[in-house]
């Protein structure tokens, strides 16, 4: 603890449910300089700690809940991450969310929650402070999110803690299940949710107030993180966001971008658009601008519907992502139904994108037969009928019957199971489903969904470059949108400045593209041991086969020559050989030799 | 500490007589502009003949106000209220607070400034252990008279429910205005624009609005919003979407 001159308490927090105990587990400078926080200490702790094909769902198995070195320090709208091991796609995985939870562990006085065993019973975890307790959750079970969060704030009787919860999709065991932070933000594409209710750990409440985070030079930190908020506050980019939210690049990608997905991706051009974007909602929805930590962009869009059957229902969105699933991607054209759709899938705890993707799918193998009501227990799912995808959302959240537990297989194994075809229209990368931009329109997207440790997921970071200094926004727990879109070219610079007089390092921008490189290459290591290669790394049939048919990118496929260029710049830039497996000069060079004899066993395992 | 200190503007010998000449000059001067040729000054001119007089103190800001609707919960204003008195971010030393109500309102909990400061009425002690700054309306807390965690008679009386007792010393943390120049005012404007303005203001005059207004506890603000804002959900009621009550994790028969 002595060890760090700043940024860091040196402490993390371990929590053992099956005993009921928690200690402190330490952790050093030397890591931390390597692995930084979150995301990256995440990566770590599984690279060091699993073996190959070890079970996420084991009882000794982890949940990394990683605030970084920047969380609660005058460094602008940070964020929390959640690292594990997906029990979803079986390979490394860390899920992000805003709001202010992040921030509350450092004030706590923690580095970040490690969180392992099982509970015989289902608890919550009350943290304040030095202080844990082992609550009792057994009148919580079952609640949705929404109400497991209202329990929560009336047990504690405090209107600062901050909640993490699980809804009954992760008590269920559906692997698309989703944490939701604070009622309206969410940390969903890894499964984390699932893991919880696995651990019958229902919820985290978080209250700080004893601890500051130490700084080691003050003022020269806090006249870093000034600058940094002044660029993300001069930003010309952010303006649109600032107004519309993410729910702006709806129209956007539908007019300019060709990249909207629709109706499970076979088109980018929706019209409809226009009935459910990000306008239409400014219009007739939206009622109040929130914001992160200290964020000058409050991306985040609270509303309340006004008129019809769910009048008077608040919800939040849509944001790009959860109106381009729930919204065009099931041809939906009424804003009230589409979010009804979407505040339901957060109430259950289901990931917004992974479900859109599951009910996209189900209902174009209805649409080309392969699929009978029957084997749906008779749901007809059919393009914009908000009813019945609300009914099969509750049957996934619930594994309700046979529809249920199909649903809750998740795109891969469903067209799987299907046959007949079906793969050819299962949009999906390692095993999890794309988000809601078509990489044929936007072909800088593909890395993101490819060469990204999770698979599928569009927030890794659009080319190299981004890739890398994703890994170190999501470690030191920085929003992407302000390192990528607003420290653009800078990010390295403002990075490190903010870093070196909060640790009390002597970083170069080097140091920093190593350490994000290290972080990268660690979880691909992680990734490699699962046994995933270059083969992995490529889009579904549908993007390399199918031109769009319409819309502004119209005749846009993603080529062999796209892939192999994606291929080399990435697996150049890491130094990955050329089936993208770290070579073990590139291992030395990161510091991180103890993985050498790893990834020599998975080669000689997966003949690499 | 940097709280004690009053900052520099009101410690400098210009008085506001210089203030008045200074506003006076570089005001005149554009006005003349304006009325001999009709053209509006550059900003680069503007720039010059303000440059050119003497440095304007700043009128001390008196009173807090929150256009409630406008805050986004970014905390930004208990970010720069701890860097200013504690010179790192903790929220807990805040002395100014961002509250969520029923998860959908942000409210801003901010001092008045009450005339009759009941705070200052409720203490205990002789001399009292907080007292008004006449400057900057700011109250003034002596740590050494202060009984602290086992009194904090002053949070209780505090009409606005912004007194926090300070996580350390158990003393209460009173907003002193910043020396009159309240940052977290600064950090709010700063962080606000379009399209949502900013929600903290500060104001050399009171206009009685910050008596009116200081017996709205965060709770009935956060219910005003609510029902300003979420209409026809006037209580922000959680609404099942299903339409159904959430089914308990159970299998139904049959299914």
């Amino acid at each position: 603890m002595a060890d760090f001159k700043g940024g860091c308490f040196g402490k993390v927090l371990e929590i053992d449910l099956s005993s009921k105990t928690y200690t402190t587990r330490p952790i050093s400078d030397e890591i931390v300089q390597k692995f930084i926080g979150g995301r990256g200490l995440g990566a770590y702790f599984a690279v060091t700690e699993y073996k190959a094909g070890k079970n996420p769902l084991d009882e000794d198995a982890f949940i990394f809940v990683g605030p970084g070195p920047l969380n609660g320090t005058a460094c602008p709208s940070t964020r929390t991450c959640f690292a594990h091991k997906s029990p979803y796609t079986g390979l490394m995985s860390h899920a992000e969310t805003g709001a202010h939870f992040g921030n509350e562990i450092k004030w706590a006085g923690w580095d970040g929650i490690y969180i392992k065993g099982r509970s015989a019973r289902p608890v919550w975890l009350k943290i304040e402070n030095d202080k844990v307790e082992f609550k009792d959750a057994s009148k919580m079970w079952g609640k949705t999110t929404e109400e497991t969060h209202e329990m929560i704030l009336k047990e504690t009787g405090d209107p600062y803690v901050r909640t993490a919860v699980i809804g009954p999709a992760g008590e269920n065991g559906v692997p698309v299940a989703c944490v939701v932070v604070e009622r309206f933000r969410a940390a969903s594409r890894s499964g984390t949710g699932m893991l919880m209710g696995n651990k019958k750990l229902k919820g985290i409440s978080v209250r700080g107030t004893k601890y500051a985070v130490p700084v080691a030079d003050n003022a020269k930190f806090l006249a870093a993180a000034q600058d940094a908020r002044e660029r993300l506050i001069a930003k010309e980019a952010w303006q649109g966001i600032k107004r519309w939210g993410t729910g702006g690049l709806l129209e956007l990608k539908h007019y300019l971008h060709g990249s909207l997905i629709t109706k499970n991706f076979q088109t980018t051009w929706y019209p409809d658009i226009v009935k459910i974007g990000g306008e239409e909602a400014a219009r007739r929805f939206w009622k109040r601008h929130v914001a992160c930590n200290a964020c000058p962009v409050h991306c985040l869009k609270l509303g309340v519907i006004r008129q019809g059957k769910f009048a008077g229902l608040i919800a939040e969105g849509p944001e790009y992502e959860s109106g381009g699933l729930l919204g065009s991607n099931l041809g939906m054209n009424s804003l009230e139904a589409m979010l009804a759709l979407i505040e339901y899938a957060d109430a259950l705890g289901i990931d917004n994108i992974s479900t859109g993707g599951i009910l996209a799918f189900t209902t174009e193998a209805v649409e080309k037969g392969l699929l009978k009501p029957a084997d749906l227990d008779g749901l007809k799912p059919k393009w914009g009928d908000g009813d019945t995808y609300m009914e099969m959302m509750k049957k996934l959240a619930y594994r309700e019957g046979k529809v249920g537990k199909f649903l809750s297989l998740g795109v891969a194994k469903m067209a799987k199971e299907i046959g007949k075809g079906a793969e050819a229209f299962a949009n999906t990368v390692k095993g999890k489903e794309l988000a809601a931009h078509d990489p044929r329109g936007d072909k800088i997207r593909a890395y993101s969904y490819c060469m990204g440790t999770c698979g599928g997921d569009h927030h890794e970071g659009q080319g190299p470059k981004a890739l890398a200094t994703t890994a170190m926004a999501d470690s030191a727990c920085q929003c992407t949108f302000a390192s990528m879109l607003c420290w653009a070219g800078d990010t390295d610079k403002v990075t490190v400045n903010m870093l070196n007089p909060l640790m009390g390092w002597n970083w170069t921008t080097e140091d920093f593209w190593k350490a994000c490189k290290t972080i990268f290459t660690a979880e691909r290591v992680f990734n490699v041991r699962e046994g995933i290669s270059s083969k992995d790394d490529v889009l579904p049939w549908r993007m390399k086969n199918e031109p769009l048919p319409a819309g502004p990118r119209k005749g846009a496929i993603f080529t062999a020559d796209d892939e192999k260029k994606m291929h080399s710049e990435t697996y150049g830039f890491f130094g990955w050989d050329e089936k993208g497996v770290p070579t073990e000069a590139t291992l030395k060079a990161y510091g991180i030799d103890f993985l050498i004899d790893d990834v020599n066993e998975a080669k000689k395992k997966y003949k690499l | 500490m940097e709280n004690k200190k009053l900052p520099d503007v009101l410690k400098k010998a210009s008085t506001r007589r210089d203030f008045l000449k200074g506003t006076a000059t570089a005001a005149g001067t554009a006005i003349a502009l304006t009325a001999i040729g009709g053209i509006v000054p550059k900003k680069a001119d503007a720039q010059l003949v303000v440059s050119t007089a003497p440095k304007a103190p700043a009128l001390a800001k008196k009173f807090l106000f929150a256009e409630r609707q406008n805050c986004t919960g970014c905390r930004s204003c208990e970010y720069a209220c701890t860097i200013f008195h504690n010179k790192t971010v903790w929220p807990a030393m805040a002395r100014i607070h961002v509250m969520k109500y029923k998860d959908i309102i942000d409210v801003p909990v901010i001092c008045w400034q009450c005339d009759d400061a009941p705070c200052i009425a409720a203490c205990p002690t002789n001399p009292k252990s907080i007292v008004r700054d006449k400057n900057t309306n700011g109250i003034i807390l002596n740590e050494q008279t202060c009984l602290g965690a086992k009194c904090l008679k002053c949070a209780e009386a505090c009409p606005a429910k912004v007194v926090w007792a300070n996580p350390v010393t158990g003393q209460p943390l009173m907003c002193d205005m910043c020396g009159g120049d309240p940052q977290c005012v600064k950090a709010c404007q700063e962080q606000s624009g379009d399209p949502q303005g900013p929600c903290l203001m500060a104001n050399p005059f009171g206009f009685g609005v910050n008596l009116a207004y200081r017996d709205v506890t965060p709770e009935q603000a956060g219910k005003d919003l609510t029902e300003n804002l979420f209409y026809p959900n006037v209580t922000g009621k959680r609404i099942s979407v299903s339409g159904k009550k959430a089914a308990p994790a159970k299998k139904k028969k049959g299914r």
